[in-house]
C-alpha cells in the first residue's frame, strides 16, 4: 500500500484553517447552524409537546410554515446569488461599464428571481398535495396579502445581503445561505409566538414575517384573517426595504470609492 | 474640441495616491498608448474613465459632458474591454454577447452580432461556453464585446494579452481598420512596447501615479541618447579592450559584443575601431526604442528606491 503523506494531510488542513481565519462569517457557520436548527425544532417540538389536546390540522400548518418560508428564503437567496454568480465569474463589471444603473441591475435581478420563485412556489404546492394531500388553496384570498408581504420580506432581507456582500466582497458571500435563518425562530414559522421566552416574544413583535405566520394559523384553525396582522407586517416591510435599499445605494457608493474591479 | 478631455484627475486611498492630478486629451480617431510599470496607476485611471471609481477630485469629460453627471448617455457611446474582466463560463459566446447588446440601445442586435462575428472571425467560437475557450479566445471575446455598441471611444486595457503573435497582429489591424472606418478614439494600454510603437499616435507614460512624459512613440525612444551596438567576429577581445581604455559600457559573451554608446557617437565609434584595425564579422546597432524608454524611467525608479 502506499504510504499516506501526513505532511500533505496537514498542508490541506492548513490550507483550510487559514481560510476560516480570514473569514469570521465561514468560523460562525460552525456554531450558526445546529442553534437555529435545535431552536427552531426544539421550540417546535416543545409546542407539540405542550399541547393537552391533539392539534388540528398539525400537518397543513407545519406543510404551508414549509412553503411560506420558502418564499422568504428562495426569495433572498435568488437575489443575492444572482450577485455572487457574478463575483464567482468576475463579470460584475459588465453591468456598469455599461449605460446601467444601479437600480436596473437591481430590478432586472428582482424580476428574475420572482420568475424563478413562482415557479418553485407552484412545484412546491403541487408536490405538497400529491404526497401529502394537504391543499395550500384552502387559505383562500388571503393568500394573496400573505405571499405579498412575505415577498416583501424576502426582497428587504435580500438587499440587505446584497449590501453587505457588495461591500465587504465573496468573503462574507456565507450570509446569502445563512442571514435569513436567524430570523427563522422569531417568525414562529411552526409553532406559536407564545411559546417563545418573553424577550423572544418582544424581538418576534419587529418581525413582519412573525405576524404572517400567526395569521396564518389563525386562518386555518378558525377561518379568520386577522387585518390588523396584515396592516403591521405590512408597514414594518415598507420599512425595512425603505431602509435596505437606502443601505444598498449606499454601499455601492462605498464600492465606488475602491473601484469595482476590486469587487468579488 | 477633444472627445475625452481628463483635468487634474487624483485617487486617493487613505494615505497612498494612486493617480495624481493628471490631465491629458485625446482627440477624435486617435489611438493613446497609457504606458507605466506595474503599480503605476494605469488601470485606476481607466477605471474611472469608466465612472466605476470615484475619483478624489478631477474631471473626466466625453463629448464636452462630465462622465460623472452623464454617465449612462456616455457609456452608450464607450466600451470597455479587459484580461480582468471575465464573461459568466457556463454560457456559450453568443449568450454573452446577446445579454451584452441588450444592455445598449442598439437596433438591430442580431446584424450587430453577426457583424461582430465576422470582424472577428468567431465562427466556430460562438457556440461554445466560456469555460471551454483559451485565455487568448477569451481575450478575443472580450475585444469583440467592446465593439458592440459601435463605440466612438474604446478603453482598451492589455487588449492583445495572451494572444498569438498573428492573432494579435490580425488584432492590431482590426482596430486600425475601425478607426479608419469609423474615426474611433482609443486608449490603449500593453506591456509590448513595439505595439505600442506601431498602434500609438502618442503616448502617455505614468509613474508612481504621475504623467512623466507625453510624446509620439518615436519622440520618446529618441530622448534616451543611447544606443547599442552588436558584434560578433573573432577580434571580439580588441573591442572588450578597445572599450575599456575609453570606458564605454558593453556586455560580452563568447563571440559577441554589446556596446553602449550615445546615437551620435556611433559613427565614431567604427571609425576608430578601423583605425586600430580591428575587424568583426557582423554589426547590427539597435536605436533606441520605446521600450529602452520604459526601461530607463524603471531603472531610475529602482534607484530612487534604494
Amino acid at each position: 500500500m502506499k504510504k499516506i503523506g501526513l505532511n500533505r494531510i496537514y498542508g490541506i488542513i492548513l490550507r483550510h484553517t487559514f481560510q476560516s481565519m480570514h473569514s469570521i462569517t465561514r468560523m460562525m457557520d460552525t456554531i450558526f447552524w445546529p442553534v437555529i436548527d435545535l431552536l427552531l425544532w426544539g421550540l417546535t417540538s416543545k409546542y407539540i409537546e405542550s399541547s393537552t389536546v391533539s392539534i388540528p390540522n398539525i400537518l397543513l400548518m407545519v406543510v404551508s410554515g414549509i412553503i411560506f418560508w420558502m418564499l422568504v428564503y428562495r426569495n433572498q437567496n435568488m437575489i443575492t446569488v444572482s450577485m455572487l454568480e457574478d463575483f464567482w465569474n468576475r463579470s460584475f463589471m459588465h453591468y456598469f461599464v455599461a449605460p446601467v444603473k444601479f437600480w436596473e441591475y437591481i430590478l432586472g435581478t428582482l424580476l428574475f428571481a420572482l420568475s424563478k420563485l413562482g415557479l418553485t412556489f407552484v412545484l412546491s404546492i403541487f408536490i405538497a398535495f400529491i404526497l401529502y394531500q394537504t391543499n395550500l388553496f384552502v387559505l383562500g384570498f388571503s393568500l394573496i396579502p400573505f405571499i405579498l408581504n412575505l415577498l416583501l420580506t424576502g426582497w428587504w432581507v435580500g438587499f440587505l445581503v446584497m449590501g453587505i456582500i457588495l461591500r465587504y466582497g465573496s468573503k462574507v458571500e456565507i450570509l446569502a445561505w445563512s442571514f435569513v435563518a436567524i430570523l427563522s425562530p422569531f417568525s414562529a414559522v411552526y409553532y406559536p409566538i407564545e411559546i417563545l421566552p418573553m424577550w423572544a416574544q418582544n424581538i418576534a413583535t419587529l418581525i413582519p414575517t412573525s405576524y404572517i405566520f400567526e395569521g396564518m394559523r389563525e386562518v386555518i384553525n378558525e377561518g379568520i384573517l386577522d387585518w390588523n396582522k396584515i396592516i403591521i407586517s405590512f408597514m414594518l416591510n415598507t420599512g425595512y426595504l425603505i431602509l435596505t435599499l437606502i443601505y444598498l445605494k449606499y454601499c455601492y457608493k462605498k464600492v465606488l470609492n475602491k473601484g469595482l474591479v476590486k469587487v468579488f | 474640441m477633444a472627445i475625452l478631455e481628463v483635468k487634474n484627475l487624483t485617487k486617493k486611498f487613505k494615505d497612498f495616491t494612486a493617480v495624481d492630478n493628471i490631465s491629458f486629451k485625446l482627440e477624435e480617431g486617435e489611438i493613446l498608448g497609457l504606458l507605466g510599470p506595474n503599480g503605476a496607476g494605469k488601470t485606476t485611471t481607466i477605471q474611472m474613465l469608466l465612472a466605476v471609481l470615484t475619483p478624489s477630485s478631477g474631471e473626466v469629460t466625453y463629448f464636452g459632458k462630465s462622465i460623472f453627471e452623464h454617465r449612462v448617455e456616455i457609456l452608450e457611446r464607450v466600451n470597455f474591454s479587459s484580461t480582468y474582466i471575465n464573461f459568466p463560463w457556463e454560457m456559450t459566446v453568443r449568450e454573452n454577447l446577446t445579454y451584452i447588446s441588450y444592455l445598449y440601445k442598439i437596433k438591430n442586435r442580431k446584424k450587430r452580432i453577426k457583424k461582430i462575428k465576422n470582424i472577428f472571425s468567431l465562427d466556430k467560437l460562438m457556440n461554445k461556453k466560456i469555460r471551454e475557450l483559451s485565455d487568448g479566445q477569451k481575450t478575443k471575446i472580450n475585444l469583440a464585446k467592446s465593439f458592440i455598441n459601435f463605440p466612438k471611444v474604446l478603453l482598451l486595457d492589455e487588449p492583445t494579452a495572451s494572444l498569438d503573435p498573428d492573432i494579435a497582429n490580425k488584432i492590431r489591424k482590426v482596430l486600425k481598420n475601425q478607426r479608419k472606418e469609423f474615426n474611433v478614439s482609443m486608449i490603449f494600454t500593453s506591456h509590448n512596447m513595439a505595439e505600442i510603437e506601431e498602434v500609438c499616435d502618442r503616448v502617455i507614460f505614468i509613474d508612481k501615479g504621475k504623467i512623466i512624459a507625453k510624446d509620439t512613440p518615436l519622440n520618446l525612444a529618441k530622448s534616451i541618447k543611447s544606443a547599442h551596438v552588436e558584434f560578433m567576429g573573432e577580434e571580439i577581445d580588441k573591442i572588450q579592450q578597445y572599450c575599456e581604455r575609453n570606458e564605454i559600457n558593453y556586455e560580452q559573451e563568447d563571440n559577441y559584443i554589446k556596446v553602449e554608446v550615445k546615437e551620435v557617437m556611433i559613427p565614431q565609434l567604427l571609425k576608430q575601431l578601423a583605425v586600430n584595425n580591428i575587424n568583426y564579422d557582423e554589426i547590427s546597432i539597435e536605436k533606441p526604442s520605446l521600450e529602452d524608454y520604459f526601461l530607463e524611467v524603471a531603472k531610475q525608479d529602482e534607484e530612487n528606491r534604494t
